[in-house]
């Protein structure tokens, strides 16, 4: 495989056919990625617009779902939050189309490590065994395992807007109108069907969102700076404070599992040697195994490695690290994301029907674009994903002037002595929701996965 | 999911496509005899259920979870090891139903009767004769008669086995006739019976004879992934004529279930649709979908001393001590937490009881045990 992207383009072809290359092209693409790799810092950056998964497991076909979804490379920007392998079938064709497109566009995908990248897990979990069946020995496995290595441990999404511009799609079969936010209501969350169907959406701190209970005002999160900036140019808000919000996101860290006792900055964990197995404790062994819980403080992780979290955790790491959002995968939920914490912090899972058996949808976040003057990218293949619609750019729209901002809400705080707790506001969320590829797509009947069950 | 767990479809589609009855199963031979031939290959498919109940022990044991010398025995597939989170549920099932049998035997000193429906290549008999050597048992297990077959083949193959059984009574079960399908003795049991003959003959009045059935004897019925592959009123049926023909009143008698839950959830839409491309299908399962039906159910069965159910996840939650749990915590890496929550719960022990009240055997033995 020369440097040129014609042989690699081939062996991605080849992938996404779901067929293995040769051992020779794996240890030739491994040995690039791993120059490419060694590049990346603990913490890669990445600038908005980007489209964040979770787990992938080895489910091919879900995976080419979740591309058609979500939008091919390198049109959309992706970031992949670790566990490509284990428990599916086809755990190297996944890795390897993946880490193919990591070499081809290394702009343009972002992958970081998981628990599952791992040797001791593997070999527990399947992959191990699905390299010894494809290619007789464990040499393939070998290789990926060193890449495994060079992963990052988290990203941080900087440049992303705080709404969207409400998709300009059809809505989906079921979808209560009566609970939708006015039209000129600022758009937090939206939520879509795998056809661009708009299911759900939320306005920011809109009643519709009174699911997120307000925590105690006492409680440790703090008041965010007085942002230095002012308003972008061209709004139409009243004032300076309601104009500037709109931009007014602060980063968003994705990373597998979460939080880590040893970890209070994100600079701590730039400064930790990445380059080996996942140890059993420590920092890096609790970004990747570490879990949100409905606790005070840290709890102990019944997965025997990393540990649990809790809301106050999370805001306090975000205040101090101006975060307006955790993002991370590691656990199963059966609606695809889930966020917690007064959305400080969202898991997203993106293996439907885990494992064949759960019965689960899974989901894709986009972040969208801040910024006044870049236009919102239609997909290159809106034919199949996109609803059309786009991101708020800049505060033009009109709508920001019955919005309270940050400047404005630390104001009225301190005057109304009310509740708010949130320090920055969380980008705008659209989650793309969708079901596991048809069974007839993936073909090779004997190869059609039965889960096992006790009987 | 290593490519050894995957089950071997090939079984299933060769007496599909080689069978001779292939051209009338697909439905040129009219209506009769299709449904004949669907019917001979969901029979075969619940047959093969057992090898795979025998691997999943097998696992266990070879990993630690449970301690059974006998499991290896009778697995005529080699061991493979099952993902964690399926030996951790094979655990919790296999110790509940053990905890609940424990109390039963422990519950008075008096001779006791177990009738095992579906057996299969359980061991529990062999379990219990080594843990309780001095308790009057009279142990039946019925299945299909290739089940039974193999069974006794397996016996007469391990002296581990056989040795059991001659220590104890006559005969001899190195005695029996080759491809023998049923064995008697005085402790001992093995009855090559399809339990829907019961439902069908208890409607004639013609009950077939199960030797050394003794009507007196304090009676434990079991059915471990067993009665849910038939329809419930055919259960019902089955259930009655045990429950009244063959030990009736007042024998104390009780039963435990194992069964899935919850079929109109994901998961539970998902299992039934996965095990249907086995050529599985578990119609009490839709008949008795959640918990409370499990315990209805026991109550219409005549269970009026008690009915009781628990999913498997309350099970080990509420019924493995600490210590229990964190050494089979330790026995393995359990990346999928999740999973085998939701998998817990979709699996429920039911027991139900009918006795004397405060005296008797069954309430006095399950007195103290927690359900959900």
């Amino acid at each position: 495989m020369s440097s040129g992207g014609c042989d690699l383009d081939k062996a991605i072809q080849q992938l996404r056919a779901c067929r293995p290359i040769p051992e020779n092209q794996v240890r030739e693409l491994c040995h690039k990625a791993r120059e490419l790799l060694i590049e990346e810092g603990n913490v890669v950056g990445v600038d908005a617009p980007v489209t964040i998964c979770g787990d992938i497991h080895g489910q091919f076909h879900d995976l080419m779902e979740l591309f058609r979804v979500g939008g091919d490379v390198p049109d959309t920007n992706y970031l992949f939050m670790g566990d490509f392998v284990d428990r599916g079938f086809y755990s190297l064709e996944s890795f390897l189309l993946l880490l193919c497109l990591k070499v081809r566009y290394p702009d343009r995908i972002t992958l970081i490590r998981g628990n599952h990248e791992s040797r001791q897990i593997t070999t527990v979990y399947g992959f191990y065994d699905e390299c010894l069946r494809k290619y007789g020995s464990a040499n393939v496995w070998r290789y990926c395992c060193e890449v495994f290595d060079y992963l990052a441990l988290g990203a941080l999404v900087s440049g992303a807007a705080t709404s969207l511009v409400p998709t300009d799609g059809p809505m989906a079969e079921n979808t209560n109108l009566d609970n939708f936010p006015d039209s000129d209501a600022d758009i937090e969350i939206e939520t879509l069907n795998a056809n661009g169907e708009i299911m759900y959406r939320y306005a920011r701190n809109s009643d519709s969102q009174s699911s997120q209970p307000n925590s105690n005002p006492a409680s440790s999160s703090p008041i965010a700076p007085t942002p230095s900036r002012v308003g972008p140019a061209g709004t139409g808000a009243t004032s300076s404070a309601n104009g500037s919000v709109k931009n007014d996101t602060g980063a968003i860290l994705c990373v597998h599992g979460g939080l880590s006792p040893l970890i209070d900055t994100i600079d701590k964990i730039r400064l930790l040697d990445r380059k080996q197995e996942v140890p059993h404790e420590g920092a890096m062994c609790d970004l990747l195994w570490s879990d949100p819980d409905e606790i005070e403080g840290w709890g102990l992780s019944p997965r025997g490695a990393g540990f649990l979290f809790g809301a106050d955790i999370v805001k306090c790491f975000n205040y101090k690290n101006d975060l307006s959002l955790i993002a991370r995968a590691h656990q199963l939920v059966m609606e695809g994301f889930k966020e917690m914490f007064e959305s400080t912090i969202v898991t997203v899972w993106s293996a439907p029907n885990y494992c064949y058996r759960c019965g689960n949808v899974a989901a894709i976040l986009e972040l969208g674009e801040d910024g006044s003057n870049a236009g919102y990218q239609r997909r290159s293949n809106g034919d199949q994903g996109g609803g059309g619609g786009g991101w708020i750019l800049g505060s033009n729209d009109g709508s920001s002037s019955n919005m309270v901002g940050n400047g404005n809400d630390r104001r009225l705080s301190s005057v109304l002595g009310d509740n708010m707790q949130r320090t920055r506001d969380g980008p705008g969320r659209r989650y793309r929701v969708f079901e596991a590829a048809p069974q007839d797509s993936r073909g090779m009947p004997a190869k059609k996965p039965v889960a096992d069950y006790f009987l | 999911m290593s490519g050894q767990e995957i089950p071997d479809l090939r079984t299933l589609l060769g007496s599909r496509r080689g069978g001779p009855s292939r051209g009338r199963a697909r439905g040129r031979g009219g209506f009769g005899s299709s449904h004949e031939g669907r019917e001979a290959l969901k029979d075969e498919a619940v047959r093969n259920t057992d090898q795979d109940a025998a691997g999943s022990r097998v696992s266990c044991v070879e990993l630690g979870y449970l301690h059974d010398p006998y499991a290896k025995l009778f697995a005529t597939q080699p061991a493979t090891r099952r993902l964690p989170l399926l030996n951790r549920g094979s655990y919790v099932r296999t110790s509940a139903i053990d905890d609940l049998v424990d109390r039963f035997m422990n519950a008075s000193t008096g001779p006791k009767q177990i009738i095992s429906l579906g057996a299969g290549t359980d061991t529990r008999y062999f379990r219990l004769r080594d843990r309780y050597p001095d308790l009057q048992l009279v142990y039946h297990e019925i299945d299909f008669a290739t089940n039974t077959a193999a069974k006794l083949t397996s016996i007469q193959r391990h002296p581990q086995l056989h040795s059991k059984l001659t220590s104890r009574s006559a005969p001899n079960p190195l005695a029996l006739p080759p491809a023998a399908t049923t064995y008697h003795s005085s402790t001992y049991n093995v009855h090559a019976l399809d339990l829907r003959t019961l439902a069908a003959s208890s409607e004639e009045n013609t009950l077939p004879t199960l030797p050394n059935i003794d009507p007196t004897l304090p009676t434990l019925l079991l059915s471990e992934m067993c009665l849910v592959y038939l329809p419930a009123p055919t259960v019902s049926s089955i259930l009655s004529s045990f429950l009244q023909k063959y030990i009736p009143e007042p024998t104390p008698v009780s039963l435990i279930l194992y069964e899935p839950i919850l079929p109109n959830d994901a998961f539970g839409r998902t299992m039934i649709s996965n095990l249907s491309t086995r050529n599985i299908h578990l119609p009490t399962l839709l008949a008795y979908p959640e918990l409370s039906d499990q315990r209805a159910r026991l109550q219409q069965y005549g269970f009026h001393q008690g009915a009781h159910v628990a999913d498997t996840a309350s099970i080990w939650r509420a019924w493995v001590t600490d210590e229990e749990k964190e050494r089979v915590a330790a026995l393995e890496m359990l990346d999928e937490l999740e999973e085998l929550d939701l998998l817990l719960r979709h699996y429920c022990v039911a027991w139900g009881w009918r006795d004397s009240g405060s005296e008797g055997v069954f309430t006095k033995a399950w007195a103290d045990i927690k359900e959900q």
